[in-house]
C-alpha cells in the first residue's frame, strides 16, 4: 500500500515553485496599488473615506497635499480600487515584505502626481540578492498572539511542497528557547500580552521578531477594541514587517528573506 | 425566526428567584436542542436575552426575555447552556442564579471586576489582577499537567489543564478566550457592508461561512432578494471551504500520527484547491467576496468551470490517499477508540457538525434549515456512532465527496443574470441567519439602525464544541490528546472572538 505512494510519489513532478517566481509575488493578496497619474484630490478625498481601517490617509506636507497608503494598515478589502475611478488597481507584485515599519508607508503628491517616498526594490532586484542568502539556517517560532488563524493558515501552508520553506534552511521550531525569529501574528489581545512578553524574554539574543499581518503589523480590523493592547509593538520591539490579511505565502517568504538579508547586510 | 410566548415565572417555586420559563419541546417529545443565547439592549438601554432553539423545524424558535434582574439558569437542564450563560454575565453583567460554575470566562486575571463590555464604556479599562481558580483533582498519585496558552507549533492559544494519573488523564479544564478581541462590539456602527469584513476575521479558515452567515442575516433583516447567480456562486465557495478544510484535517491527523506521506498529499491538495481560488477569484480564501445583497463581484463562468475541474482532480486524489490512509494498521491502531465522545453528551452538549455526527447526531443545518440553493440540491448526510478519532475522519471524507459533488453540480447549472441587490438603508431591523460552516452550524443575529449595525452576535460551531472536548480525552493517555483535539479540529479565535 504504501508502496503505492512512493510510485506515485515517484512518477508525479515535484510542484515546488522556484523562490525567483516566490520573491515579489503576491497574487491572491488584494493589495492595493496606487496608480499616480490618475490622482485627484477628489479621487483621493473617496479613497480616504471608503478604506474601513485608516490605511489611507491625507496630509498637508510643506504646503503638497499628499495621500499617504500604509500598507501595515490595509486588509486588502479593495474598497479603493471599487470605488478609486482607475487611481487604484489590484497590485501585480509587492516587495514590501520583511521590511522596516516606514517602508510599509507611501506617499504620492496628489497636485503633482508622484510618489514621493522611494520605490521599493523590484522584483528582479530583491531576487538578485537571494541567492546569497540561502546558505544559512534560521530557527523560527510562530506566536500567534490572538490573531484570526487566517494567517497561521498561510504561515502552515509555507511547509507544503509547493513553498517547502526547508529547502532555504529554515525550520519552524517547537520551543522560542530553539528560536533566532519570532514570527508574530494577530493583535495583542488583553489575553494573550502577558504570554508574548514571556515567549519573547523566552527567546535567545540575539532574536529577530516579525510582526505578520494588519492585525501583527497595526492592529488591522481589531485596532480600537477594548479587548487587545495593540499591534505586536506596543508589546514587544519588533524589527520588521510584512503586510498582509493574510499575507499569502510567497509574500512571507520574501518578508523571511528579506529580514536575512538586511540582518546580513548590517 | 418566529417569536415564541415565554411563559414567565418569575420567583415561581423550582427555582429561588430569577426570571425563567418552560423549555422548549421537539417534534418527537424530547427537549428541542439549545441553540445560542445572547443578550442585546432593546431601545431604552434595557438588557434581554434571546434564547434560540431548534425544535425540529425549518425555522428556528427564539425566546425573549428581560433581563434587567436576575435570571434562572437553564445550565443544570440544558449543560449546553453553561458557557452562553457565563458569556452573559462577563458581557452583561446579567444575574444568572443557580449556575453550577460562574467563573469568569472571557475575560482573564487582568480584567476588573464589574466592567461589562457590552453596556458600559470601555475605552481605557484599567489593568488588573484577579483571582482564577482551576478545579483541583486530589488523590494519590493525581499530577496536574499545565499546556499553554502558546503551543508548540504554528497553533492557536488556549490553555489545557490536565490532571492525570500516570498517562492516564482523568480530567481537562480549558481555559480559553485567549484569543479574545471584542469583535461582536467591534460591530456596533459599522455599516452593514462593512460588516462582512470583520465577519471575516472572525474565524480565518472558515472565512466564506462567516461572511455568507453574516450577509444572510443582514439580507433576513432587510428582506433582500439575493440574485440566483450569486447564491450558486456562494454555494460554490461555502463547499470549496468544507472540501478544503476536511482535505486539511485528514492531512493534519495523519501528520498527528507520523504517517507523513498521507500529510504531505493533503498540503499538496489543499494547495491546489487555494491556488485554483486565485485563478478564479483573485483570492486564496474567498475574502472580500461576500457582501450583503449577494457578491462584490461577478465571476467569469469559464473560471469557475475550471475552479470544478480543479475540484474534481483534487478529489479524486484525496479520496485515494483518505482510503489508503484509512486502510493503513497503524493509523487504524492509533484512530479506532481514542477519544470517544458519546451520543449523551453530544445531545447534552448541543454539539454540531462533523464531531456531533460522528457522535450518532443527525444534524447538518444544509438539510434541516436549508438556506440559499441548498433546497435545490440533496444533501446526504452521513452520520455514525463510534464518537472516535475513526468516526470523526470518516465523516470528514464522506462529507468532502459529498461537498465535491455539489460543486460540480452548481458550477453546472450556474444561473445567468446579476450577482448584487442594493440594501436600502432601514429603520430599525432585525435578521437571524445559520450556515453549515465546515466545523457546524454557525449563526448570526443582526441588529441594525438605519443602515448601520448596532449589534451583532456570534454563534460559532467552536464555541458549542470545545466543552465536549474534555468528555471525549477522559479515560485517554495524554500522549493522544493532540490527535484527538485535531479530530475536533475547533477554531480558538471562532470560539474567542
Ligand atoms: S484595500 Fe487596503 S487601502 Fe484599500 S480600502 Fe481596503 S484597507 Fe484601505
Ligand atoms: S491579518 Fe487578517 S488574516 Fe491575519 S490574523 Fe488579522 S484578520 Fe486574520
Amino acid at each position: 500500500m504504501i508502496g503505492d505512494v512512493i510510485e506515485r510519489s515517484l512518477r508525479q513532478r515535484s510542484p515546488v515553485i522556484p523562490v525567483e517566481a516566490l520573491v515579489g509575488n503576491c497574487d491572491g493578496s488584494r493589495m492595493p496599488e496606487i496608480v499616480a497619474d490618475r490622482l485627484t484630490e477628489e479621487v483621493a478625498r473617496k479613497l480616504v473615506e471608503v478604506c474601513p481601517t485608516s490605511a489611507l490617509g491625507m496630509y498637508e506636507l510643506e504646503d503638497r497635499r499628499c495621500l499617504r497608503l500604509s500598507y501595515g494598515h490595509c486588509i486588502g478589502c479593495g474598497k479603493c480600487a471599487d470605488a478609486g475611478q482607475g487611481a487604484v488597481v489590484v497590485a501585480r507584485n509587492f516587495t514590501r515584505c520583511g521590511v522596516a515599519k516606514e517602508q510599509t508607508v507611501r506617499l504620492w503628491d496628489i497636485d503633482g502626481r508622484a510618489e514621493m517616498t522611494p520605490l521599493a526594490p523590484s522584483p528582479e532586484e530583491a531576487r538578485g540578492q537571494i541567492h546569497s542568502l540561502l546558505q544559512r539556517a534560521l530557527n523560527v517560532r510562530q506566536l500567534d498572539a490572538g490573531s484570526c488563524n487566517g494567517c497561521e493558515a498561510e504561515i502552515t501552508a509555507l511547509t507544503n511542497p509547493y513553498y517547502d520553506l526547508e529547502r532555504f534552511g529554515i525550520h519552524f521550531v517547537a520551543s522560542p528557547k530553539h528560536a533566532d525569529m519570532l514570527l508574530v501574528t494577530g493583535p495583542v489581545t488583553r489575553n494573550m500580552a502577558e504570554a508574548v512578553k514571556a515567549t519573547y524574554e523566552a527567546v535567545p539574543a540575539p532574536k529577530l521578531v516579525v510582526a505578520v499581518g494588519a492585525c501583527g503589523c497595526s492592529g488591522g480590523i481589531f485596532a480600537g477594541s477594548h479587548a487587545i493592547v495593540g499591534a505586536v509593538d506596543a508589546v514587544i520591539p519588533v524589527d520588521a514587517y510584512i503586510p498582509g490579511c493574510p499575507p499569502t505565502p510567497a509574500m512571507l517568504i520574501t518578508g523571511i528573506l528579506e529580514v536575512l538579508r538586511r540582518r546580513i547586510a548590517k | 425566526m418566529r417569536e415564541d410566548t415565554p411563559s414567565l415565572f418569575p420567583n415561581s417555586g423550582r427555582a429561588s428567584s430569577g426570571t425563567a420559563f418552560t423549555l422548549p419541546q421537539s417534534e418527537d417529545g424530547g427537549a428541542a436542542r439549545l441553540v445560542t443565547i445572547f443578550g442585546s439592549l432593546d431601545p431604552h438601554g434595557a438588557r434581554r436575552v434571546r434564547y434560540v432553539f431548534d425544535a425540529g423545524k425549518p425555522a428556528y424558535s427564539e425566546i425573549v426575555l428581560p433581563a434587567e434582574g436576575p435570571l434562572r439558569s437553564i445550565a443544570r437542564e440544558v449543560p449546553a447552556a453553561a458557557w452562553h450563560e457565563r458569556e452573559l454575565h462577563d458581557q452583561y453583567g446579567i444575574e444568572i442564579v443557580g449556575h453550577p460554575d460562574l467563573r469568569p470566562l472571557v475575560f482573564h486575571d487582568n480584567w476588573p471586576d464589574g466592567v461589562y463590555p457590552m453596556v458600559d464604556r470601555v475605552d481605557d479599562v484599567p489593568w488588573s489582577k484577579r483571582d482564577y481558580r482551576f478545579l483541583q483533582v486530589q488523590g494519590e498519585g493525581i499530577a496536574e499537567v499545565a499546556v499553554g496558552p502558546v503551543h508548540a507549533g504554528i497553533i492557536e492559544p488556549g490553555h489545557f489543564r490536565f490532571s492525570v494519573v500516570g498517562d492516564t488523564i482523568l480530567h481537562l479544564e480549558l481555559r480559553h478566550f485567549y484569543t479574545h478581541k471584542g469583535t461582536e462590539k467591534l460591530f456596533e456602527g459599522k455599516s452593514a457592508g462593512d460588516g462582512a469584513m470583520l465577519a471575516e476575521s472572525v474565524s480565518g479558515d472558515n472565512c466564506f461561512a462567516h461572511a455568507v452567515c453574516y450577509s444572510q442575516a443582514v439580507e433576513d433583516a432587510c428582506g433582500i432578494k439575493v440574485p440566483p447567480r450569486a447564491l450558486a456562486l456562494r454555494l460554490i465557495g461555502l463547499e470549496l471551504e468544507r472540501l478544503v478544510c476536511h482535505i486539511s484535517d485528514i492531512g493534519g491527523l495523519c501528520t498527528d500520527v507520523g504517517f507523513s506521506v498521507a500529510a504531505a498529499y493533503a498540503t499538496r491538495i489543499k494547495e491546489s484547491l487555494l491556488q485554483a481560488s486565485v485563478q478564479c477569484c483573485g483570492t486564496r480564501y474567498w475574502r472580500g467576496v461576500a457582501v450583503p445583497g449577494g457578491l462584490r463581484f461577478d465571476f467569469d463562468s469559464a473560471r469557475v468551470a475550471e475552479l470544478a475541474q480543479a475540484v474534481a482532480r483534487a478529489f479524486r486524489d484525496f479520496s485515494k490517499i483518505a482510503r489508503l490512509s484509512l486502510e493503513t494498521p497503524s493509523i487504524q491502531n492509533r484512530f479506532e477508540a481514542a477519544g470517544v465522545l458519546s451520543r449523551e453528551a453530544a445531545r447534552d452538549l448541543a454539539v454540531v457538525g462533523p464531531v456531533a455526527r460522528a457522535s450518532g447526531i443527525d444534524l447538518d443545518v444544509r438539510r434541516d434549515h436549508p438556506y440559499g440553493r441548498y433546497s435545490e440540491h440533496p444533501i446526504e448526510v452521513p452520520v455514525t456512532h463510534y464518537g472516535d478519532v475513526m468516526a470523526r475522519a470518516r465523516i470528514r471524507i464522506s462529507e468532502a465527496a459529498v461537498s465535491a459533488r455539489l460543486i460540480q453540480e452548481a458550477a453546472k447549472s450556474l444561473p445567468d443574470g446579476g450577482v448584487f441587490t442594493p440594501i436600502a438603508s432601514q429603520g430599525d431591523v432585525q435578521g437571524f441567519s445559520a450556515v453549515e460552516s465546515p466545523r457546524g452550524e454557525l449563526c448570526y443575529w443582526v441588529e441594525a439602525r438605519g443602515g448601520r449595525v448596532t449589534r451583532c452576535h456570534i454563534k460559532s460551531p467552536s464555541f458549542q464544541n470545545w466543552p465536549a472536548m474534555p468528555l471525549a480525552v477522559a479515560g485517554n493517555i495524554i500522549a493522544d490528546f493532540p490527535l484527538i483535539n485535531k479530530s475536533f479540529n475547533l477554531s480558538y479565535s471562532g470560539c474567542d472572538r
